[in-house]
């Protein structure tokens, strides 16, 4: 998918309607991200709100020639869901999520219900290698920088690099057929 | 680096979840801007995760766009009825505190007033004191006249005008002989002018020898016109002369005004 760099430059210059081009471009893949990070419906839903609305009020700090778009936003929307689980009313309230990721949530009943594309995804993601589904966590749904993942996962950097290429060469693969 | 090099170092899919050190990122964001190769790649990347995480999502709810459009347009929608009801408590404040002030300005300058009106009737109190005061010394000077006047001990002598001078005029002396006072009532002497005074003598007759008693002015004075002079020399006769202010030595026997023998 191309970058939408007119709507994003509308947006930058206080345009409503771009702005809600844009939110129906992402809002459903940095739901998936800020629910995959608190693991709470309305906890989510509070924290991606926060994140549309600091886009919209920071859309000004955002250039096409520092990064992606989409980059610039999966930030925005972790460190907001991220600022929502140090609450302590969030703290309070969780219970045994700690250990879910990504393909836990998806394997859930509710999602596969509602869509229908996840059904497709849920197959392949089943057969995306423990290691793939550990790389991908880390890294996309919760923010780690490669040095942290490296480290984390116990690996040197060159073999993080390698491996999470490979990881969404197999989603790329799964996804985009 | 070449196009397939950079593909193959794993750093493109590092750049889109945002995973690469500031500095890295920005030489990627670089190459990629310039080598369309590059660009489809990133592109692919991303939309693989973005479909990834969409699929993630349990479903956005409809309701979340209208909140944040409510978010981003604080004037039009929430914060017309607020702007007002925050102005009724700023006004309603300011009220009270008007109000307050007021009513503090107003209880001092009450006070004030309170405090004036008592520093005036204590002003009053004074006055009226001083006046009793007068007014008891006065009754006082009355009772002690009326007293003599009634007393055996004082002899009323009547000194008449004297003839060349004051035919109308008298005076009257009250006199004890015991205790050597004499009361003197001017009602009948005219009146003396600013320059000039009536100077009251006690006279021997043979010879004749003047004595000053003292004059008929305020040290004197008793009660209105009624003046009082003691240790007055033992006398034959009483003589009263106008005198230029202050008084004289002896008498000046063309202002004899009155003059009246003691009975012996």
């Amino acid at each position: 998918m191309e970058q939408p760099d007119q709507l994003i430059h509308a947006m930058k210059a206080g345009d409503e309607a771009a702005f809600s081009k844009l939110y129906g471009m992402y809002s459903e893949a940095l739901f998936g991200i800020i629910y995959g990070i608190v693991g709470d419906r309305e906890v989510a839903e509070e924290a991606l709100q926060d994140a549309f609305v600091k886009i919209w009020n920071n859309s000004a700090s955002y250039s096409p020639g520092k990064g992606r778009f989409f980059t610039w936003i999966l930030n925005i929307a972790r460190n907001t869901a991220i600022d929502k689980t140090r609450s302590k009313a969030f703290k309070n309230s969780r219970k045994n999520l700690s250990t879910t990721n990504f393909v836990d949530i998806l394997a859930s009943s509710d999602n596969l219900n509602k869509k229908t594309n996840a059904i497709g995804i849920k197959k392949y993601v089943d057969a995306l290698k423990p290691a793939c589904i550990k790389i991908i966590e880390l890294l996309f749904f919760k923010g780690f920088t490669q040095a942290d993942a490296a480290e984390e996962l116990d690996i040197p950097l060159g073999t993080l690099k390698t491996r999470n290429r490979n990881c969404i060469n197999e989603l790329r693969a799964i996804v985009l057929g | 680096m070449s196009t397939e090099e950079i593909i193959s170092s794993g750093k493109l899919e590092l750049y889109v979840t945002g995973s690469l050190p500031a500095k890295e990122a920005a030489e990627i964001a670089e190459a990629v801007r310039k080598d369309p190769v590059l660009q489809k790649e990133v592109e692919a990347i991303e939309t693989s995760l973005i479909q990834l995480a969409g699929s993630v999502s349990p479903g956005v709810a409809s309701t979340i766009w209208s909140k944040i459009l409510n978010s981003i347009r604080p004037v039009r929608t929430m914060e017309e009825p607020d702007t007002r009801s925050v102005n009724w408590a700023a006004i309603s404040g300011w009220a009270a505190a008007v109000l307050a002030v007021g009513g503090i300005f107003w209880l001092l300058n009450t006070n004030k007033d309170l405090q004036d009106e008592i520093e005036l009737t204590t002003t009053e109190n004074s006055d009226l004191r001083e006046q009793l005061q007068e007014t008891e010394t006065r009754l006082a000077g009355s009772k002690e006249i009326l007293n003599i006047l009634r007393s055996k001990d004082y002899e009323t002598i009547l000194l008449p005008g004297n003839r060349d001078v004051a035919p109308e005029a008298f005076a009257k002396v009250y006199f004890d002989k015991t205790n050597m006072v004499a009361y003197i009532d001017s009602r009948g002497l005219p009146e003396a002018t600013t320059t000039m005074v009536y100077q009251a003598w006690s006279l021997k007759l043979d010879p004749l020898t003047p004595t000053s008693m003292g004059l008929l002015d305020q040290a004197n004075e008793v009660e209105e016109g009624i003046y009082k002079f003691e240790n007055v020399p033992d006398p034959d006769a009483f003589g009263i002369t106008l005198e230029p202010a202050g008084g004289s030595e002896s008498p000046t026997l063309t202002q004899l005004y009155t003059l009246g023998t003691v009975s012996p």
